[in-house]
């Protein structure tokens, strides 16, 4: 293993970071507050970054150096991202700031504040441009603004994009990654543009549009986008989640012109089915809550698309709506978003690969000689695949399990165990009981945090580079 | 550029990774996914799985705006289709593999009617750079320019030359006045230039660029001026061995051919009466021995295995041939090749890639310069090449001591109708000449790329 060439990169993409984080510090000065927690930081991770980034080195670089640098650019990022909110003093212990910071760059969401609106400008700031970046990929933004890492970084984006196939818009890595960052920036200008037109102050239309791009959760207001009892932000914001839940390449795909490719996304066509099957069983279920079918329809959409995008914003508590709402949004929880989408968990084309898996090995059994295979979007899905998507939700799966059992060291229910550490894995935000929409996670001890950061990250990264980084074959020089 | 490769096995490979590091915009398209996927791992470009003969996979691979498709899957045909299907969807160029022999008599008509614009085979390729080695047998290397009136040769100081231990400036009149310039030197893996003060040592590769006489003159003086081959012994009966055999006999050599399938013996007695063929296996060195090897002029191996033609090429030497080429695909087996003093090794598919290399460097670079050809030396570490000058040349009619010239860039040679000039400070470059230039790989894609800054007069 090649561990300069990784700390290298590492310190590579901290100078992007040092450089990003002058935007809330401008902010910051804007609102009259002080800059010194972010001058700090800026100082110590562009001192760390730079004398990373001049280690002396080899040129070996493979899949397994991809995997862990990206496994430690993130773990640094979180570190990192957590500075400032440890110099402004107003978060209880570094774990705290640790956990925050990881929960803004894996878009999660979940905050252990208990009161949002005491923090300044500057740092709310910071926490929604977490999600910005995280979303769509600290390495992506890094190889769309660094002419070149030194390394072949199609390594690295391959290890953070989410989904079970990789592939590029452009021949070119450092092309795909602009064209990636061009789209995410459009987007979220739209919806910055959007929002203020409904009526939304303009430092909140900045917060809730990173928050949505990134789908993190991340908002300024205590009760997040309810506090605005607006039906025309719900429905913008939905809509926007939902757009943001969709795979950035068939947005590629629009602007070349090939209409008819973005129609036969098997993938896009699963995920509005869904949406839409759950959002009809939610304003059922719920009808009798609210006054009117319309109402509980907004609320439904809303709830729907902020949970399976796991972005994680709230207009209503959901822990109050009937056991099967709750349930078909955990279900969402598993599912996620569109794969190469800035969403979380499992990923709608990975669900869809397991029914047809399942339905194949059905006819399996019927017919012990059938030959099928099995197609996403007309085109055969390689047998290697299948299996390495299989092992993977079985690791997704383990690891929300494990998580949980740490987490229920702590003593509270199983819903709340269990919801915690699967809003973690998928990177949603709220869960159950405690720690749903108008809760927080400030009640665990440092332990769980620790866990729960690490699960983001986990999460975020789909499982397998942090396990690469923990095996001890990554380490050996063999 | 917008390149398209369809079939990614040795050729298909080493194109890839050349254009890519040239930084143009690659895409491959292949049907085993196991080879996409280890390009894509290794090289930063995208990769499209499916037949190269589907319009949906060449849509999809972005054929409607590629500037260029070079089509070298396994099959001719597979490659004649894709080309033609490519053209009609507005590819602007198309290059087919093609290497059936049987296509050869016919292949202008089938160009044009498939809308192909250029046809590479490897094989055939390969096997007229082994025959020009063979004409020029004093030399490792050996690249023409301006129709062969202009030449560029690799070799390698033994000890006792009498160039070695004295700097060049210091050369022997006889050596001064051949119209010749030592334009590379490789020392241990490491190229540069020489200057006047260089000190040439034993072991050293020195190229030379110079009038195709005056070379042979040099290799008088040295000593080495190998007589003509005239019996030629090759190891492999394949399809270089074909093409290979059908140019030698041609520059009327004798042949003496080893192939250990009976079926090709027969067929290569059959379309070469006059050569010698033995049915065995040639790399036992009793078939060696009892085929009189030592007697032949030329050794070349090009069986499959590289390792075979390396090991059976190092005991060609060392029986004391004078001349010895292995076939190598592999580029690092070259250079341990090379180590051991084996210097004339082949791979045709590098040699394959720097042909479609130099067309693309040729499409790139309309304005100011026409390439007109590119060699590459020392293991690709530099690049001979062949621009003619245009009026958009700048600095034209300026002294060369005037000008200054990138680091690494040597003009190595002016040729003025039929005028050729080793260039010295006073010497002028005019619209119409052809110029040869020495530069380290990539640096030069436009004459005008060899300035330093504006490059004008310093004065």
């Amino acid at each position: 293993m090649n561990w300069k060439l990784v700390l290298k990169v590492v310190g590579r993409v901290l100078l992007v970071e040092a450089v990003a984080l002058v935007v809330p510090m401008l902010v910051a000065l804007l609102y009259g507050e002080s800059p010194m927690p972010f001058l700090l930081s800026i100082a110590l991770v562009a001192a760390a970054g730079w004398a990373l980034s001049a280690l002396p080195t080899g040129p070996q670089f493979f899949t397994r150096e991809g995997f862990c640098a990206v496994a430690l650019i993130w773990l640094a990022t979180g570190l990192v991202g957590g500075l400032p909110f440890l110099f402004c003093g107003q978060f209880a212990t570094p774990i705290d700031c640790f956990f925050e910071s990881c929960s803004g760059f894996t878009t999660t969401g979940a905050t252990i504040l208990t009161d949002i609106e005491a923090l300044p400008q500057g740092i709310l700031f910071w926490r929604a441009f977490t999600h910005w970046m995280g979303g769509m990929g600290v390495l992506v933004l890094a190889t769309a603004v660094i002419p070149s890492l030194g390394i072949r970084s199609r390594y690295l984006a391959q290890a953070e994009t989410p989904g079970p196939v990789f592939s590029k818009l452009v021949p070119k890595q450092s092309q795909t990654s602009k064209i990636l960052y061009g789209m995410y920036l459009a987007l979220t200008v739209a919806e910055i543009v959007c929002l203020k037109l409904a009526g939304m102050p303009l430092y909140d239309c900045f917060i809730h549009a990173f928050s949505t791009a990134g789908t993190g959760g991340f908002s300024n207001r205590a009760a997040s986008v309810g506090a605005y009892s607006s039906a025309p932000i719900d429905f913008i914001i939905a809509i926007f989640i939902l757009l943001f839940s969709i795979n950035f390449a068939l947005y590629f795909l629009l602007l070349t012109r090939r209409f008819r490719e973005v129609l036969a996304s098997d993938e896009l066509r699963f995920f509005l089915l869904v949406v839409a099957l759950a959002t009809l069983a939610i304003t059922v279920d719920i009808r009798p809550l609210y006054s009117s079918m319309a109402e509980s329809f907004r609320y439904a959409l809303f709830q729907v698309s902020s949970i399976i995008s796991t972005t994680g914003f709230a207009t209503a508590d959901f822990a109050l709506w009937p056991q099967f709402s709750q349930m078909i949004l955990i279900l969402l929880m598993f599912c996620g978003a569109c794969a190469g989408s800035t969403g979380g968990g499992m990923k709608c084309c990975r669900v869809l690969l397991l029914l047809r898996s399942i339905r194949r090995e059905i006819r399996r059994i019927i017919h012990p000689q059938a030959v099928e295979v099995v197609k996403l979007d007309g085109k055969v899905v390689e047998e290697d695949t299948l299996h390495s998507l299989l092992v993977f939700m079985g690791a997704y799966l383990m690891a929300i399990l494990v998580a949980g059992l740490v987490i229920s060291l702590d003593g509270y229910s199983f819903a709340v165990s269990f919801s915690s550490a699967l809003t973690c894995v998928s990177n949603v935000g709220p869960g159950l009981e405690i720690v749903g929409p108008s809760g927080n996670f400030a009640a665990f001890s440092g332990l769980s945090k620790l866990v729960m950061s690490l699960c983001m990250i986990v999460g975020r990264l789909e499982i397998f580079p942090i396990l690469v980084l923990f095996s001890p074959s990554a380490w050996s020089k063999l | 550029m917008n390149i398209i490769i369809v079939g990614t096995g040795k050729v298909g490979f080493s194109l890839a990774e050349q254009l890519v590091q040239e930084k143009h915009d690659v895409t491959i398209v292949d049907q085993r996914e196991d080879t996409l996927r280890r390009a894509s791992e290794l090289l930063d470009l995208m990769a499209v799985k499916g037949n190269g003969v589907s319009a949906v996979t060449l849509r999809e691979a972005g054929a409607e705006e590629a500037d260029l498709l070079v089509a070298a899957t396994n099959s001719d045909e597979v490659n004649m289709v894709c080309c033609l299907t490519a053209k009609n969807m507005g590819a602007k160029y198309t290059i087919a593999r093609i290497r059936n022999p049987e296509y050869t008599d016919s292949l202008t008509e089938l160009c044009q009617n498939l809308k192909i614009d250029m046809v590479i085979n490897p094989e055939n390729t390969a096997a007229q750079e082994i025959a020009r080695l063979l004409r020029f047998p004093s030399a490792a290397n050996i690249e023409t320019f301006c129709r062969g009136r202009v030449e560029l040769m690799g070799f390698r100081l033994q000890e006792g030359d009498f160039l070695i231990g004295k700097p060049l400036y210091a050369l022997p009149p006889q050596v001064k006045k051949l119209s010749l310039l030592f334009c590379a030197a490789d020392r241990d893996g490491e190229l540069s230039i020489p200057k006047g003060s260089f000190v040439p040592q034993a072991g050293d590769k020195l190229y030379m660029v110079g009038r195709s006489d005056s070379l042979d003159q040099f290799f008088r003086l040295l000593g080495r001026y190998a007589p003509k081959v005239r019996q030629v012994f090759l190891l492999g009966g394949g399809k270089i061995s074909v093409y290979l055999a059908a140019t030698l006999e041609k520059m009327g050599m004798r042949l003496k051919i080893v192939e250990a399938d009976e079926a090709k013996c027969r067929q290569i007695s059959e379309q070469f009466p006059k050569a010698t063929v033995i049915c065995g296996d040639g790399t036992d060195p009793d078939l060696l021995e009892t085929e009189s090897l030592t007697a032949c002029d030329a050794f070349v191996a090009l069986t499959n295995q590289d390792e075979d033609n390396l090991i059976i090429s190092l005991y060609a030497m060392q029986l004391g041939l004078p001349k010895v080429i292995a076939k190598c695909s592999r580029q690092n087996y070259a250079g341990i090749a090379r180590s051991a003093g084996l210097d004339s090794v082949v791979s045709p598919k590098f040699v394959t890639a720097s042909y479609i290399l130099r067309l693309v460097r040729g499409m790139q670079n309309s304005q100011g310069s026409v390439m007109n050809s590119l060699h590459r030396i020392a293991d690709g570490k530099a690049e001979a090449m062949e621009f003619t000058v245009g009026p958009a040349t700048h600095h034209l009619g300026v002294s060369l001591k005037d000008l200054k010239l990138k680091h690494g860039v040597l003009i190595a040679v002016i040729v003025r109708g039929t005028e050729i000039i080793i260039p010295e400070g006073s010497s002028i470059l005019q619209a119409g000449d052809s110029v040869i230039l020495i530069a380290q790989s990539g640096r030069v894609l436009d004459l005008n790329d060899i300035y330093d800054g504006d490059g004008g007069a310093e004065a």
